[in-house]
This record gives structure tokens, C-alpha cells and sequence, in this order.
């Protein structure tokens, strides 16, 4: 098979010292990047994205590290949510459920190993699953003209706030402060200067890498100094590792059926890796009703994990196929592709085969270091998520300076990341969401070359947006994505916040 | 309270006409005027910042608390701090301007002076050599060099 043997040359790619090395690196960094609270993984693949840049790396290493640090994190955040019941990312919420009270039932050692293993099974199913459905997809995506894409991007943007979202305007009014911004410049098709005010520093548009660390890192450094966090939380005590063959293979199952949900989840719009965990959780809990779900039964903890990290693989499909990434941290990721000149979309499965299947290579060769590095090295993450924030996140924040400012070496870059951390210190006040600003600035060029090559090629006829079948189509979705949140969020929001309280009354 | 969204929507309706308006403005291409020019997506992009605002303003949110003025204010000298750590980095040099920044921010978080004193300095010549020595980024010396 045509797809066997590109996967086998992506192997040739991914099993080189220098990728393997990255692989374990990005793998490590992931983990604590995840399991720090606070940090998440679109924060962290953020910081290290101007690093990357900066070293030189080409963009297969730079790639593969970062994709390795994308599938730590989602490792990683469920250490602090079973030992301190709290998710160091939203999607690792559902597996507080079930990991705490088993961390309080004096077997933390056990929820640890069983939650690895079921975020092996998650990712390499549905890495197995991105194989099969991205070159397919992404020939499929060929079919694509100006007019389709547009509506895509426009379809991107209105499933960004998923089932869950709670404002659709919040997030609508997000999209084009994004898009705005990134119209500023020179514009490229005329040589135009838009919003620009004849200042030299505008004329090349604002960096959204800069925009990105500023948005995440500082404005959360802002909320920390808030809340008084510095001190960090009493986390529960881990014991020795007592795990037999019977208890692996008890929870196999659920694991299964919550990679192959996460997988689907994490491929459709909207749908991303909170809402793959809490349907896998919920269905495992139908399923196998027996169980003390809720109250640590080694299930509920296998299935929501297994569901986030095949939602996180899952959410790669979009991302590389069209271009379109579903979630931040894919959107981060994509962040990457583009300052590295690489335009994603079904072109990419073309011209940089090499690159995309040794990415994909590299994400089985990361999973199995992961899991290998997670079972004997649990205990060196617990300790280093003991370090309380006060000492971290200072940290933190010097190394995201430092990587901004060894891009260029301007303290002009500094001051914009720093001002961006204030407006999004004030968005996240005001419940405007990041992600979509993020990717208004990623998409906004695209949109806008597509939006223009559609008008030109009708010669100013706006109804060529909706002539064809497959763009009636996107436009049906983009318009469901929008309306269908305000219907049925409320419902499944008060769903997720019950079976949160469940677990607080244990 | 409900405050912060109408005022916050009342900041992004100006902005969408202001926007909008700058728009209209830009001038005429070289090549003449063609059915879709550098000012179509803009005006679009207005349009629906205008729409989402006036939404914003009729049915807002319940607010959240923004934090009382001392925090307000201590936020504001946190914001400037890392402002002057921008600005020292090149005249000053990356270490002193690093150690001071962290140290601050540690002690604000609520370390005692003296571990965040240790944390700063620490993290600062570490993360120095880090970079200059093994990933080989030059950041500057600025006092220290000689």
C-alpha cells in the first residue's frame, strides 16, 4: 500500500539519533509542561516555539519536537489531576473524577500507571487513525477552490468555541479582533499599507508568535500574582507501585473504546479533546455500570484519558490536512508551520511528504518513550511539581522573554509580548476567548487571499461563495456551530459541572 | 453587575467604525480600482466586530470581579517591572536586568526576600549560560563585560 511505504519512510525520518533525541526531549518537556498547573500545553508549545526558531532547527526536528511536547502535555496533565485534583489542562478534567479519589484511597501509584498506559492506547490508536483518514482527507481537500476554503476558515472559526462555548458572540467578536490584526501591514496582493500609521515597525504586520507567548504566558503570570497562587496545593502522597496483569488488562477495554471516541471527537470541528474525555468517561460509564465510577474505579480513569490523548492526535487530521487547526494547541502548532514557511493543507501531503510522515513516524516513536518514561520516571514529575509557582513562574516567564527576544534581538518584541499579556490578562476578564484571536491572526491572510481570489474570479459576485454543493455544505456547519451552542451548551455544561460535584460530595 | 461588557462593547463599537472607517480610506491601488480591494475584508471584518459589540452592549454578561485597586495597582508595577526588564536587558545586560525581574516576581508571589533573591540570581546565570554556551544565543553582557 501506497500509505505503508510513505509511513515506512517517515520511520527511516523518525528513527535517526537526531530525531529520536528531540523526540525524548520534546517528550520530557511535554510531561512537565503538562502536569504543571497552570501552564498548559498551548502555553508551553508557545514558549518553546521562538526557541526552536531561534536554534536553527530544521523544521522536521523543530516539528517533531514540538508534536512530542504536544503529546507530553497531554500526559502530563493528568499527574496534578489525580494527585491534586486539579486538570493541568481542561481536558484532564474528567480524569479528576475517578484518579483522585483513587490517589486518596492510597493507590496514586496505580491510578498514575493505569492513566499512562490508557494515554498510550489513546494516542497510538488514534495516531493509527490519523494514518489512515489524512491522506484521504487531504486528497479530498484537493477538490477545495477559493470560495470552499473561505467558507472552511469561516467554518473554523465558528466551531472554535465547541458544544461547550458559552457566549457565540464572545467568541465571534474574538475572530475578528484576530483577523484584524492581521490585516495590519502591507498588503500583500496590492502593496497597500493598511493600519500601519507610517510606522516602520508595522509594516511587516505583528508577529502572532510574539502575540501568542504575550496573550498565554504573561497574562497567566498576571492571574497567579491575582489569586495569590504562589504557594501551590497540598497534593497527596504517592505509594509503591502495585499493579498486576489482572488490573492492566481489566481496565484494556474501556480504554480502547475511549481512544477510538477521543479519535472521532478530535477529528470533527468543534468537537476537541474536553468534550472526547467527558463522552468517553460517560459512555464507560454506561457501559459497565457495575463499577464505583465516581469514587475511583481504575476505569474511570483509563477512558477519559484514553479519550484526550486520541482527541489530541485526532485533532492533528484537521490541522495538517486542511490547514485548519480545531483546538489552541493545534492552533499553536500551526503557529509553528507557518513561521516556518511551510503552508499546511492537502499541498502539504504533496510537496512535504518526508516532513508530514516523519512527523507522524515521530509521534509512535514519542508515544512509546512516553510511556516509557512515565511508568519508572513518575516520581522525578511528582517532585518536580512540588516546586511551588512562586518559584516557577517567574521562571517561566524569563525563559518565554528570552525566546521572544533572541528571535530578533529587539526589546521592541519584548515590549509587544508584554502588552499583549495585558490585553489578554483584560480579555480573560471580560470572558472574551484566546484561541480564536490566536487563530484569526494565523488564518486571517489566507482568509483574505481566498475571499479575494473567489470575488475576482466571479468578477465581484458575491453569490460565488455558495454556488457549489461542498460549500453550501461548510456553510450548513459553520452556521450549526454557531447557533447549535447556544441550544444545547447549557445542557451539557450543567451535565459536566454535575458529575464534578458528584465527586466533591465523596 | 453587568458593567464590563457594555463598556468593553462600547470600546469595540469604536473600534469597528474606527476601523471600518481607516478602511475606506486607504488609497486607490496602482492599477485602479478592481471589484475587490485591499478594503473589502477590512470593511467585512468591521461589520461583524460592530454586530458582535451592539450584541455585547444589549445582553451582557454577568461581570467578574476584577481584582481591588491595590492588587490593580500591584499588577500595574508587575506590568512595568518586566517593561524596564525590556528595556535594561541591552544597556544593563541579560543577567543583572534577569535577576532583578525574577527576584521581583518571586518575592511578589509570595516568596521570602531571600529565597527570591537566591531564585532570581540562580535562574538568571543559569539560563545565561544555557543559552550562550550550550544552545549558543548570544544574549548581552551589557555592565558585566569587559
Amino acid at each position: 500500500m501506497d500509505t505503508m511505504s510513505l509511513l515506512m519512510q517517515g520511520f527511516a525520518v523518525a528513527l535517526t539519533p537526531e530525531s529520536i533525541m528531540f523526540a525524548v526531549i520534546g517528550a520530557i518537556l511535554g510531561t512537565l509542561i503538562g502536569a504543571l498547573p497552570g501552564l498548559g500545553p498551548a502555553n508551553g508549545v508557545a514558549i518553546l516555539i521562538p526557541l526552536a526558531f531561534s536554534l536553527g532547527l530544521s523544521p522536521t526536528s523543530s516539528l517533531i519536537l514540538l508534536t512530542s511536547v504536544y503529546a507530553g502535555a497531554m500526559y502530563g496533565g493528568r499527574i496534578s489531576s489525580i494527585l491534586l485534583n486539579i486538570p493541568g489542562d481542561e481536558p484532564a478534567m474528567m480524569t479528576c473524577l475517578d484518579g483522585y479519589p483513587m490517589a486518596l484511597k492510597g493507590k496514586a501509584a496505580e491510578a498514575l500507571a493505569i492513566s499512562a498506559i490508557a494515554s498510550f492506547i489513546g494516542s497510538f490508536i488514534a495516531t493509527i487513525g490519523l494514518v489512515i483518514l489524512a491522506p484521504i482527507l487531504a486528497k479530498f481537500a484537493l477538490r477545495f477552490g477559493p470560495s470552499e476554503y473561505f467558507a472552511l476558515f469561516a467554518l473554523a472559526f465558528a466551531t472554535l468555541g465547541g458544544i461547550t462555548g458559552k457566549n457565540q458572540f464572545k467568541t465571534l467578536m474574538a475572530a475578528a479582533i484576530g483577523l484584524m490584526i492581521a490585516t495590519v501591514g502591507i498588503d500583500i496582493s496590492t502593496g497597500v499599507q493598511r493600519f500601519t500609521f507610517n510606522t516602520l515597525e508595522l509594516f511587516e504586520g505583528v508577529d502572532f508568535i510574539i502575540a501568542i507567548v504575550g496573550l498565554f504566558a504573561i497574562s497567566e503570570l498576571l492571574f497567579f500574582l491575582e489569586r495569590h497562587a504562589g504557594d501551590g496545593l497540598k497534593q497527596v502522597a504517592i505509594n509503591k507501585l502495585k499493579l498486576s496483569a489482572k488490573d492492566i488488562i481489566k481496565v484494556l477495554p474501556a480504554s480502547f473504546r475511549g481512544a477510538v471516541l477521543g479519535f472521532v471527537a478530535g477529528v470533527l470541528p468543534g468537537a476537541g479533546a474536553s468534550l472526547g474525555s467527558f463522552i468517553s468517561y460517560t459512555l464507560e460509564k454506561r457501559v459497565s455500570d457495575k463499577g464505583e465510577f465516581g469514587k475511583g474505579d481504575p476505569r474511570g480513569v483509563a477512558a477519559p484519558e484514553a479519550g484526550n490523548n486520541g482527541a489530541a492526535s485526532g485533532a492533528l487530521v484537521p490541522m495538517l490536512t486542511l490547514g485548519v487547526p480545531g483546538s489552541g494547541t493545534t492552533a499553536v502548532l500551526l503557529a509553528m508551520l507557518i513561521s516556518l514557511n511551510i503552508s499546511p493543507g492537502p499541498m502539504l501531503f504533496q510537496q512535504n511528504a518526508d516532513l508530514v510522515w516523519g512527523v507522524i513516524a515521530a509521534m509512535f516513536v514519542g508515544n512509546l518513550v512516553l510511556l516509557l518514561l512515565n511508568i519508572p520516571m513518575v516520581g522525578i514529575f511528582v517532585k518536580l511539581l512540588s516546586i511551588p509557582p512562586k518559584y516557577l513562574m517567574p521562571i517561566v516567564t524569563l525563559i518565554a522573554s528570552v525566546g521572544i527576544y533572541s528571535v530578533s534581538h529587539s526589546a521592541l518584541d519584548l515590549y509587544f509580548m508584554i502588552g499583549f499579556g495585558v490585553l489578554g490578562y483584560i480579555f480573560r476578564k471580560i470572558d472574551i476567548p484566546l484561541v480564536p484571536i490566536i487563530l484569526g491572526m494565523l488564518l486571517g491572510p489566507e482568509m483574505e487571499k481566498s475571499l479575494r481570489h473567489a470575488l475576482v474570479l466571479s468578477d465581484g459576485d458575491w453569490t460565488v461563495l455558495f454556488n457549489s454543493g461542498l460549500s453550501i455544505g461548510l456553510w450548513t456547519v459553520a452556521i450549526l456551530g454557531l447557533v447549535l451552542p447556544m441550544i444545547v451548551g447549557p445542557i451539557v455544561r450543567a451535565k459536566m459541572s454535575k458529575s464534578k460535584e458528584a465527586v466533591k460530595d465523596v | 453587575m453587568r458593567i464590563n461588557d457594555r463598556v468593553f462593547g462600547m470600546l469595540m463599537l469604536i473600534l469597528a467604525v474606527g476601523y471600518g472607517w481607516e478602511a475606506t480610506q486607504f488609497p486607490i491601488p496602482f492599477g485602479g480600482q478592481e471589484s475587490v480591494g485591499p478594503e473589502t475584508f477590512p470593511i467585512m471584518l468591521a461589520i461583524i466586530l460592530g454586530i458582535s459589540s451592539i450584541y455585547m452592549i444589549v445582553r451582557p454578561d454577568q461581570d467578574e470581579k476584577w481584582a481591588p485597586a491595590a492588587m490593580l495597582i500591584e499588577l500595574s508595577v508587575v506590568v512595568l517591572s518586566m517593561l524596564a526588564f525590556a528595556w535594561a536587558i541591552e544597556p544593563i545586560g541579560f543577567m543583572p536586568a534577569a535577576a532583578l525581574v525574577v527576584s521581583f516576581l518571586s518575592w511578589r508571589m509570595g516568596a521570602s526576600i531571600a529565597k527570591s533573591i537566591i531564585t532570581g540570581v540562580t535562574s538568571s546565570v543559569v539560563i545565561f549560560f544555557l543559552f550562550n554556551n550550550v544552545l549558543e544565543l548570544a544574549l548581552p553582557l551589557g555592565l558585566l563585560e569587559f
